[in-house]
């Protein structure tokens, strides 16, 4: 038993000391970088999130407690936000996040003060194939353009159509059929369920 | 005496095998995957470059440092750890204070972790060779790949947007100059036709240069 425990030992120790040198080295950085890091993710929602409601001076309040049931009695936590200006709330923006072609994809999702409709989306973090699933990002595009005032409900995709026509039927990204799938599974999957419970809290007094 | 000269007789060799005689790119033709893939803007590639300096230095002095504790059989999982390591503090440091260019470059900079230019300098270098030697074999291994990837993406972005590193270096023809760019430099086929006659013009200077 000794001997195998002097045999591990020898081998291994030089992995076992690299790692925990690396892990503390790791941490350092981690301790020291990632403020500026959650800073940055900051100023992007605000930005992107401030433009969707096109009003300047738009500030943000962090509603608690607000989470998405997986199942299993799992629940995820949602950044969802209440849009302030003047006192008065003119809309709400959360970040909503799936699995998209290439990889994640995080949004930002702006509705109106009664959170029953759509004021628009941006994207926070998307890998899609260029010139076809990044598509998605393009600001006032028509993939973006069909969100924008359409009802808080769940969304349907389909390949052909008017993408001008405002309601709850999307038309896909030609070449991007996945990506507009995600998006649309995105919407349905969170705004539902922000919506029903932001009424539960009492919170959706149409911009009191 | 002897010794000192020898040892500047291989750094010398060191830095030029990294800039020309094995330049990774030209020469080795590792890490194509960022070569082809980051190379539509300069200020991309620099960003990859200078990522790819700092990780082939640290992690070959590092592992030029415990070269002679290493067992044969820990080698490979020796140096993807300490590789891995230098790799999340470049992608951490991006995120932190160069966080459009860090979306911009997106996967790629983890994926230095699976560039074979780092692995193949540790194993060819760094594990054999003292720390002077490593550094300066890392050093020149990433600035070598730093100029090919500086040259593909000069070409690509003149040609697809007129400009180099955001200034205007061709008249463009939707302001009354006569240059038309060429979308096509900004895709995946610009990248390697960009890239194949580059390498046809390196193996002919290079047989050339060989008489």
């Amino acid at each position: 038993m000794g001997n195998h425990i002097r045999l591990f030992i020898r081998e291994s120790w030089l992995l076992i000391v690299s790692s925990f040198l690396f892990g503390l080295l790791l941490a350092v950085t981690d301790a020291a970088w990632s403020p500026q890091i959650k800073q940055n993710e900051l100023n992007k929602f605000n930005k992107l999130a401030a433009g969707l409601f096109n009003k300047e001076g738009t500030t943000f309040e962090q509603v608690p407690d607000i989470a998405l049931d997986k199942g299993k009695g799992q629940k995820i936590p949602v950044d969802v936000n209440k849009a302030v200006l003047d006192g008065r709330c003119i809309g709400w923006a959360f970040v909503a996040e799936g699995n998209g072609f290439a990889g994640p994809i995080r949004l930002v999702v702006a509705t109106d003060a009664g959170f029953e409709k759509i004021q628009g989306f941006g994207v926070l973090a998307c890998s899609e194939t260029p010139g076809f699933g990044d598509k998605i990002k393009i600001k006032d595009g028509f993939y973006q353009k069909q969100y924008q005032d359409a009802p808080v409900a769940p969304f349907s995709l389909t390949k052909a159509g008017d993408p001008s026509a405002i309601d709850s039927t999307i038309i896909a990204i030609t070449g991007a059929t996945v990506t507009s799938e995600a998006v649309v599974t995105i919407f349905n999957r969170y705004a539902v369920a922000i919506q029903m419970q932001l009424k539960a809290k009492g919170l959706l007094t149409h911009g009191q | 005496m002897a010794n000192d000269n020898a040892q500047s007789v291989t750094t010398s060799a060191t830095v030029w095998n990294g800039l020309f005689k094995e330049n990774p790119t030209f020469g080795l033709m590792l890490g194509m995957c960022p070569t082809l893939a980051v190379t539509t803007t300069m200020e991309a590639a620099l960003t990859m470059g200078i990522s790819v300096i700092f990780v082939l230095i640290g992690s070959n002095i590092m592992i030029s440092v415990m070269r002679r504790q290493l067992k044969p059989h820990l080698r490979i999982l020796m140096f993807t750890l300490t590789i891995a390591v230098f790799v999340t503090i470049a992608d951490q440091f991006l995120k932190a204070y160069q966080p459009v260019m860090s979306e911009y470059l997106g996967a790629y900079i983890p994926l230095i972790i699976v560039n074979c230019i780092i692995i193949c300098r540790s194993e060819a270098c760094a594990s054999k060779q003292g720390v002077w030697i490593s550094t300066v074999d890392g050093l020149a291994m990433g600035v070598g790949f730093t100029v090919s990837l500086s040259l593909l993406a000069s070409i690509r972005e003149i040609l697809a947007s007129g400009k180099w590193l955001g200034m205007t270096v061709l008249p463009l023809a939707e302001n009354g100059g006569w240059f038309v760019p060429w979308a096509g430099m900004g895709m995946p086929v610009g990248a390697f036709v960009t890239l194949g006659l580059l390498l046809g013009l390196a193996v002919h200077l290079t047989k050339k240069a060989k008489g």
